[in-house]
């Protein structure tokens, strides 16, 4: 019987150091190291001056003063990114499918490309047709990327080594609204659930 | 010495029993795994998938492979304040009794540069390589990108689905 109790006292002391040796609790994820800080998530009231910008459409320039008094989604990214933007347009999609028609007759979405090497209008054509009919995908010249991008407070970086899969672009996923005024009056954070981005869009839909 | 008997056989049953569990792959199981249909000319795109672990030690996916894609990588996504930046990673760790999502705007696995374009409903395997040389098949099917998050509270009955 004594023995017994010592074997089990002793298991039990096994049992607590092997818990103790296996156990890693989850580490939280680490930013990796080198990389700038960005701060996006800034309060509405400290939003990014933002303004009228002019790139090339499928049927030539488009200015975002074409579109004065209808709401603008406006999306940073890239044909060749495989999640972020896929998953950001078709939140756009369905909060555009949550629209009346006559709310949708005043709300533009554009698809901003910052991969002018890769991404051709006709190829950002059929990318954001394939999200939705009324998604507009523009591009232009880097430097003037650069500077629009700037007013959004949005970063863009080039990354060479991040993949086998030829080069990814680290770029800002807010979605941001514009008024009918051609004023930026929110920018959402990425993956924000399409029911959450269709309220904010009716919060700033031009009234007529 | 009556006492070193069970005393040795309670011991060496203790560590003897994680030699005699099978490979890593035996612990996983896969729940729901899909691809996410590229859309026209994409050259990659991600599968996803819950990664549960009913072993008592953690495992790590350090590996994909697949038949349909050139390269197949695992990777995820750092937010850096609002900024995405998609990086491969080494491993994905699936805790002990616990479970790790690969899921849009986290970790995924990469299928890079595709073979044949992707279509809503096609079946892609994908081979999990784990630390310990095990590997588990998983037979994903390709569906149309969806939004990351639930539609909490929206009426599905007015979208166009």
């Amino acid at each position: 019987m004594r023995a017994l109790l010592i074997a089990l006292n002793i298991l039990l002391l096994l049992a607590i150091f092997g818990v103790a040796l296996f156990w890693h609790p989850a580490a939280d994820e680490a930013p990796l190291p080198g990389l700038p800080r960005v701060v996006a998530d800034v309060p509405l009231a400290d939003l990014p001056m933002g303004g009228d910008f002019t790139l090339d459409g499928p049927r030539g320039a488009v200015s975002l003063s074409d579109y004065r008094g209808r709401l603008v989604l406006l999306q940073f990214g890239y044909t060749y990114c495989p999640d972020i933007c896929p998953t950001a347009l078709t939140i756009i999609a369905d909060a555009l499918a949550g629209l009346t028609a006559a709310e949708r007759a005043r709300v533009q979405a554009l698809f901003v490309s910052v991969d002018p090497e890769r991404d051709t209008v006709a190829r950002l054509a059929e990318y954001t047709a394939f999200f939705h009919p009324d998604i507009v995908g523009l591009t232009g010249p880097n430097p003037r990327l650069a500077e629009i991008a700037s007013r959004y407070g949005a970063v863009f970086v080039r990354q060479d080594d991040a993949s086998a899969g030829g080069y990814v672009i680290d770029h800002t996923a807010l979605t941001y609204l514009i008024d009918g005024e051609g004023r930026l009056v929110a920018s959402l954070p990425h993956a924000t659930p399409a029911p959450q981005l269709l309220a904010e869009m009716r919060k700033h839909l031009p009234t007529h | 010495m009556k006492s070193a008997l069970p005393l040795a056989f309670l011991a060496s049953a203790l560590f003897a029993a994680p030699a005699l569990a099978a490979g890593a792959a035996d612990q996983i199981s896969v729940v729901d795994p899909y691809v996410r249909m590229a859309p026209p000319g994409a050259q990659a795109t991600g599968a996803f998938m819950l990664l549960k672990n009913g072993g008592d030690k953690d495992v790590a996916a350090v590996k994909a492979s697949s038949a349909a894609a050139k390269v197949t990588e695992l990777h995820t996504h750092i937010n850096d304040g609002g900024v995405m930046r998609m990086r491969q990673v080494k491993e994905i760790v699936v805790p002990a009794r616990g479970e790790t999502a690969l899921k849009p705007g986290g970790y995924h696995v990469m299928l890079i540069d595709m073979k044949a374009p992707l279509k809503e409903g096609d079946h892609v395997m994908i081979t999990l390589g784990f630390a310990d040389g095990s590997s588990k098949e998983v037979h994903a099917m390709v569906q149309k990108p969806m939004a990351a998050m639930p539609m909490q509270g929206m009426d599905h009955g007015k979208m166009k689905h």
